[in-house]
């Protein structure tokens, strides 16, 4: 399991060096863009790279041959991306933080959720499209995220007042603890998904 | 035990062709042959066994172990080669072998090393840049460093040229004689197997045709030349087909004696290579079938 996790950095060599001067290009260009999006982005950046790179060959064929069960392949994954997750907003912080450029927890907090979510909706579908398709998708999965979320969000703000006023009138804490909750589950149930899909596929 | 491979009234169904309820025992110890022309269903079954497909019903076991609770132990001890690249383009060797070694128990990286000075692979080019040939020895050093005792092959030699062809068949040989491993493989150019193989399995759309050892086949068919004159209803009777060119033809027997016999010394009885086996076997097949 550990190896297959481990696998993802070694396929993506090259593109890893490019990590941190992605990073910094945020850091100095990016001051009109909200911290949180920044954290988004680089936390999307190993685990979607790493499925853009799985599917160019046909590394199904070979990581089934390999000794490993097609749960384990799919759990390497989530279980990974949540490892890449945490390593890439830690390293943001540092070089956010020697930027001056300023955050606070809560845009961690923020992508952090948006990045359960994001996952949860985006890698069953890189177990159903067929091999070429995942870079793309994951490239316009993104656009749409980042374009419809905001707007779709004040539509809520101005039209569901009932929700809003419901939200508003929870605490912060409640509000955070049950934003964590709701991703973390879509993110274990497309998990499952993602196990049953991949379980099917024929190679 | 004696079969490595069980394979047991195995189903499955193909848009091409399909498998129906057939059984083949692999024996443990011995170099198998799976010979079949393009289409005929050899990859299809070499997924089965490698459990990359699963079968609609029918069962397979490796070396006397199931897939459903032995996974990962059979596959540990399985070493594979496919005929397309599918390792990871852009890595280099050296790369590749750092995710494939940590997943078998026992990989061996002196014997890797041994094999890739032998091979004279380069360890920092990117497996897109090695030719055919370099691709496939880099995948043979893969399958053979971590002491697989079951290698599966699926037409290794295929798109080679001739004299890297003889190259690669010198170290499968020398592979099968160092150590008591099973090896299948499979191909569609027969003359690979004439000096490599114990037995023969031939497989025509999804159907096995027969398994023979090597040198009771060898024996048993006999390829039968000449006029055709010599040909009636009952006379053709002794032939598992017939291939007319002209006013001679060419036939294929099992009893060699027997038409000696009827024929006398009007028609020249030969050995039958591979080829000519595969060649009339699959013809008489497709004709029973369309019957």
């Amino acid at each position: 399991m550990f190896n297959l996790i481990r696998k993802d950095l070694v396929i993506q060599k090259s593109q890893i060096l490019l990590f941190i001067p992605f990073i910094m290009f945020f850091a100095i260009f990016g001051d009109h863009m909200s911290p949180f999006f920044i954290f988004l982005i680089t936390s999307l950046y190993i685990p979607l790279n790493g499925y853009i790179y799985d599917e160019q060959v046909e590394s199904n064929i070979l990581l089934n041959s390999l000794p490993y069960r097609r749960k384990e392949i799919v759990a390497a994954k989530y279980i990974g991306s949540v490892v890449y997750m945490f390593l890439s907003i830690v390293i943001a912080s540092i070089i956010l933080y020697l930027f001056n450029f300023d955050f606070t927890l809560q845009d961690i907090a923020i992508a952090t959720g948006l990045f359960f979510l994001f996952t949860a909706i985006a890698f069953p579908f890189f177990y159903i499209l067929k091999p070429g398709y995942v870079g793309v998708a994951a490239l316009i999965g993104m656009v749409v995220f980042a374009v419809v979320l905001p707007p779709a969000l004040r539509f809520l703000a101005e039209h569901l007042t009932a929700i809003t006023e419901f939200i508003t009138s929870l605490s912060t804490a409640t509000l955070y603890l049950s934003g964590a909750v709701i991703s973390i589950s879509l993110f274990l149930i497309s998990w499952l998904v993602s196990q049953t899909i991949y379980q099917r596929k024929v190679l | 035990m004696d079969n490595v491979i069980e394979i047991r009234g195995v189903s499955k169904e193909f848009k091409e062709f399909s498998f129906d309820s057939i059984d083949l025992q692999i024996k443990q110890g011995y170099t198998t042959g799976l010979i079949g022309a393009n289409g005929s269903g050899k990859t299809s079954l070499i997924k089965l066994i490698m459990n990359l497909l699963q079968p609609d019903k029918g069962e397979i076991s490796v070396f006397g172990l199931d897939y459903a609770t032995h996974e990962k132990v059979i596959k540990d001890r399985i070493g594979f080669v496919y005929d397309s690249n599918i390792f990871y383009e852009s890595l280099n060797l050296k790369d590749i072998s750092k995710i494939i070694a940590p997943s078998y128990k026992h990989w061996d990286s002196m014997q890797f090393k041994a094999y890739v000075d032998q091979f004279e692979l380069p360890l920092k080019k990117p497996i897109k840049k090695l030719s055919k040939g370099m691709q496939m020895k880099a995948s043979i050093a893969l399958a053979l460093s971590h002491h697989a005792e079951l290698i599966i092959m699926d037409e290794p030699t295929a798109g080679l040229d001739p004299t890297f062809r003889r190259e690669l068949l010198d170290i499968f040989q020398e592979v099968m004689v160092n150590e008591n491993r099973s090896i299948l493989f499979s191909t569609h150019t027969t003359s690979d197997l004439e000096r490599l193989a114990d037995y023969i399995v031939l497989i025509d759309q999804g159907e096995i045709l027969f398994h023979q050892r090597m040198d009771e086949l060898q024996e048993k068919y006999s390829i039968a030349k000449g006029n055709s004159d010599l040909l009636d209803r009952d006379t053709e009777a002794h032939f598992i087909n017939i291939e007319r060119s002209q006013d001679v033809f060419q036939a294929l027997t099992i009893n060699a004696a027997q038409v000696q016999k009827v024929f006398g010394d009007y028609i020249v009885m030969e050995k039958a290579s591979l080829d000519d086996i595969m060649f009339h076997m699959k013809a008489a097949h497709r004709r029973n079938i369309h019957k």
